[in-house]
């Protein structure tokens, strides 16, 4: 945490950048806050009880219909500022991911990258626990398999039909998974149309509710799990997403939230990035 | 519902340029296939979103068809392109959920394949005989 703290320090005395966007700690509570000034970074956090926030704080403020990221809104007040963010390995995805669907540039921050602890990793299951870019920690292995998608995988599919059938069953259409996903950033969201779903009406209508989005993050989810945390009823989300990216990795050989180069292959042509079966 | 009355519903998503003209000469030509198809004219396949697909599922269908131009033949150059990605992502999305993913069928006819268009429809027609009834919305809730 110190040299998180030293280094935001030093750039921020040496105008490597402007501000440094991270997590504050004040009165007991974490949030997200710009620092400016460096007598402000005693406060600077980074999440050490991970799951009590979104931690991709820089997405989008899905209390206001308009769905920009922050780091949108600063350069568009701010377009010569150059913003530091400090960064986990899945706070880095999501912001190549944004990148890539022009939702952020990348030229104007300044990514601080965070490794995440063994213990964090095993929490989240994550599959990449540290920034690619990355300046303060080590490097943790990520899991190699997952209990609840080989869990899911050994069932035929009657019993998958029943375990879904009780899993969504629960759902209470509160729309937390799509709030809180970073890379659900439509403003027109297709969850909320009549042609597809009764709005505000329960119950939800399984499976096609929550097929939507699924299909729809299925080329850019980064595995961040979020949606998984914030669901109140305990959906095992991140276990689709988790069987998705397998597929998008075997189907197309792409993975979200790794490149900014590399186009998404739904959006593409066969030539351009092919199909394998 | 015992399985000799059991007529499956299937629903075809055809594409504006070949499928439904492939399916128009079927019928000029009057090829026999079973009566079960539903045909739904979209302009490409590329049209198709899965969200259709499975909104089709989820009001009775026991099956979907898409059928689009032979990869290349495109009237949009690439519709068919992502029909094809679309669908392979879908079906596999379908298998984690439970739902048989043969029910759902991308296919490519030409607007010259009239008796492929026939033998596309009775072999996808049978294959959902053989499966069953899917009631999906029943099923579900």
């Amino acid at each position: 945490m110190e040299e998180v703290r030293s280094l935001a320090k030093s750039w921020l005395e040496s105008r490597k950048v402007d501000a440094i966007l991270g997590l504050r700690e004040k009165n007991g509570h974490i949030a997200p806050h710009l620092f400016t000034e460096t007598n402000e970074l005693e406060s600077l956090t980074i999440l050490s009880h991970i799951g009590e926030i979104n931690s991709k704080y820089f997405s989008s403020n899905r209390s206001q219909r308009y769905k920009k990221n922050v780091l949108f809104l600063l350069e568009q007040n701010y377009p010569n500022a150059k913003i530091g963010i400090v960064a986990r390995g899945c706070d880095e995805r999501a912001l190549i991911e944004l990148a890539k669907r022009d939702q952020l540039n990348l030229e104007k921050i300044e990514i601080l990258g965070v490794a995440c602890t063994k213990e964090e990793a095993m929490n989240c299951r994550c599959p990449k626990p540290y920034p690619t870019k990355l300046d303060v920690g080590k490097r943790v292995e990520k899991n190699s398999s997952d209990m609840n998608v080989e869990a899911l995988l050994k069932k035929s599919l009657p019993e998958r039909f029943s375990f879904w059938k009780y899993e969504l069953s629960k759902c209470i259409k509160c729309y937390g998974c799509r709030n809180v996903c970073p890379l659900c950033f439509c403003e027109d969201c297709e969850m909320e149309q009549d042609l597809w779903v009764k709005v505000g009406q329960l119950p939800s209508e399984i499976p096609t509710f929550h097929f939507i989005r699924w299909y729809h993050i299925a080329d850019r989810c980064i595995e961040c799990g979020e949606c998984e945390k914030a669901c109140p009823v305990d959906i095992p989300l991140l276990t689709i997403f988790k069987l998705l990216r397998t597929d998008i990795k075997e189907l197309f050989d792409y993975e979200a939230g790794l490149d900014v180069k590399q186009e998404a292959p739904l959006l593409t042509t066969l030539d351009e990035t092919p199909l394998k079966e | 519902m015992t399985k000799s009355e059991f007529k499956p519903k299937i629903i075809g998503f055809l594409c504006n340029w070949c499928s439904y003209a492939g399916a128009d000469l079927a019928g000029v030509s009057r090829i026999q296939y079973p009566s079960n198809l539903r045909i739904i004219r979209v302009m490409c396949s590329g049209r198709v979103k899965p969200e259709m697909v499975v909104k089709a599922l989820y009001y009775g269908a026991d099956g979907v068809l898409v059928l689009g131009c032979h990869i290349g033949d495109c009237h949009y150059q690439t519709g068919n392109h992502r029909a094809k990605k679309r669908i392979a992502v879908l079906k596999r999305l379908l298998s984690y959920l439970g739902i048989d993913p043969r029910r759902v069928r991308l296919d490519w006819v030409s607007a010259s394949e009239g008796s492929r268009f026939a033998q596309i429809v009775t072999e996808f027609t049978e294959e959902m005989m053989k499966l069953g009834p899917l009631s999906l919305k029943e099923a579900f809730s």
